[in-house]
């Protein structure tokens, strides 16, 4: 079965920052993510604990490579500076890749 | 004045004793951790029995005379809010964003220290105003929208002006090159999502749903209505907040850590502000007529500061401040000081206020423990 090369974006964030993510991904009309709560340590403190507001994301969404700079350039540059947030990416390989056009 | 009568009936409490169970249990690294739903749910039920009860009393009472409290208290907490940014931003020299936002927090009511309030009312048999259910609904939004909208007005001011506030946050953005125009973009495209979306989170918001949902309910099922759920909405209550409150001890135990990063200055800003406020409250409270039990809840709704639904706000409202500040102050000092000096204080005082004869107060301390 042949895989095809794309992309999938990683982001680990605070709770808050999720809406501004999503804003962001459905923009660029990214239709498809999944975010579920996560806990963990960093330069924050330990996070996941406690309050609501203090609890921290994880998103994945699979991307084009294009779309993906375009979102990666403006997470960057309204999200960073304000929020707890890391995001990375990696290449993986879909078997239907219309899925993700 | 028999002294460890009062200590007794007004610190060695359930709840204050559950609360500092949690604050113990996390500093000895328990893994005493009340489950999340169970920690979100409590919330929302305290604020469904509170509007339940104050809708039921409305209905007796009716709405004459509410009238007034509501107008006054809007008033003292827009004054309060404004007072708290000129201290912060003058005395305390935080930044515009970090002044305004812990202004806010201050500004805004604590729905758990008015449970508190009311657990303690009842303690000492001391009735208070249904419609403060109403008032603590309204004041939550107040400050919250008052201070966003400023901070909103004072960017875009900066931002035309070119002023150092602007200049900060293009310093701050550190990944876009310092390119006016960008920056100002940016600046104000937040400007107009975040106003909206405060109106949003603050009257949408899940505390204000639920409690002026339950207020309405309450009042027009009356009370033959409520006698079906009377067994979950009633006694249940304080048992429910004493676990809640395990939860609170847990975090400001957490929190503990942060409180020296917090500086001098907010740590004596969270104990004087809310004390200030507080008589001020009780003061204005007994002036325009309301009961002994009346004017210590909005003395105490005065003094709280929100450390649950106001920081959810503030987050995205107020991007830049820093949120350690609010949360820790709000919850990690004044809530237990509140809960444990000033609540006990401010009864002493309205009784003072309202009865002024009578010099014997150990007799209501005393009466509450019978």
């Amino acid at each position: 079965m042949k895989l095809y090369a794309i992309k999938l974006l990683t982001i680990v964030c605070e709770a808050p920052a999720q809406k501004n993510i999503i804003e962001i991904l459905e923009k660029n009309n990214v239709s498809g993510y999944t975010f579920y709560e996560v806990r963990g340590n960093g330069s924050k403190g330990i996070r996941g604990q406690g309050l609501q507001n203090e609890k921290n994301i994880k998103l994945e969404a699979i991307l084009q490579e294009e779309k993906l700079y375009r979102i990666l350039e403006e997470i960057a540059r309204t999200i960073f500076s304000d929020y707890a947030i890391v995001t990375y990416v990696n290449d993986i390989g879909v078997i239907r890749m219309e899925k993700f056009s | 004045m028999d002294i460890v009568a009062i200590i007794q009936s007004s610190i060695l409490t359930p709840l204050i004793l559950f609360f500092i169970l949690g604050i113990v249990a996390t500093r000895i690294k328990s893994d005493l951790k009340i489950p999340d739903a169970i920690s979100e749910f409590l919330p929302i039920y305290l604020l469904a029995v509170i509007g339940l009860h104050g809708g039921l009393e409305m209905r007796k009472m009716g709405f004459d005379n509410m009238i007034v409290p509501i107008l006054v208290a809007v008033g003292l907490s827009v004054a309060m809010t404004l007072n708290h940014y000129q201290i912060l931003r003058r005395l305390g020299k935080f930044n515009i964003f970090d002044s305004y936002a812990i202004a806010a927090a201050y500004g805004s009511v604590g729905a758990t220290s008015f449970s508190v309030g009311l657990s303690f009312l009842k303690t000492q048999n001391q009735p208070s105003e249904g419609f403060m259910a109403v008032i603590l609904a309204v004041l939550e939004p107040v400050s919250l929208i008052l201070c966003v909208f400023l901070v909103n007005m004072s960017i875009t001011k900066n931002q035309k002006s070119k002023h150092y506030e602007t200049k900060q946050i293009l310093t701050d953005v550190k990944q876009v090159p310092s390119d006016d125009s960008i920056a100002v973009e940016i600046g104000e495209v937040r400007d107009e999502a975040s106003m909206k979306q405060v109106l949003q989170n603050t009257m949408a918001g899940k505390a204000i749903v639920i409690l002026l949902g339950s207020i309405i309910i309450g009042y027009v099922i009356g009370e033959g209505g409520f006698q079906s759920i009377k067994l979950g909405f009633e006694d249940m209550f304080f048992p429910a907040l004493v676990i809640f409150l395990i939860e609170m001890g847990i975090i400001t135990g957490q929190k503990l850590e942060d409180v020296k990063k917090a500086g001098k200055f907010l740590i004596i800003f969270s104990v004087a502000v809310p004390t200030f406020n507080g008589i001020v409250g009780v003061v204005v409270s007994t002036y325009i007529g309301l009961s002994i039990g009346g004017s210590v809840l909005l003395g105490l709704l005065f003094a709280s500061a929100s450390f649950i639904a106001a920081p959810s706000v503030l987050r995205t409202a107020i991007r830049k401040a820093n949120p350690g500040l609010y949360i820790t102050s709000a919850l990690g000092i004044t809530f237990p000081f509140n809960m444990i000096v000033l609540l006990p204080a401010m009864f002493i005082f309205s009784t003072v206020l309202h009865d002024a004869g009578t010099l014997d107060l150990s007799r209501y301390f005393v009466d509450g423990l019978k």
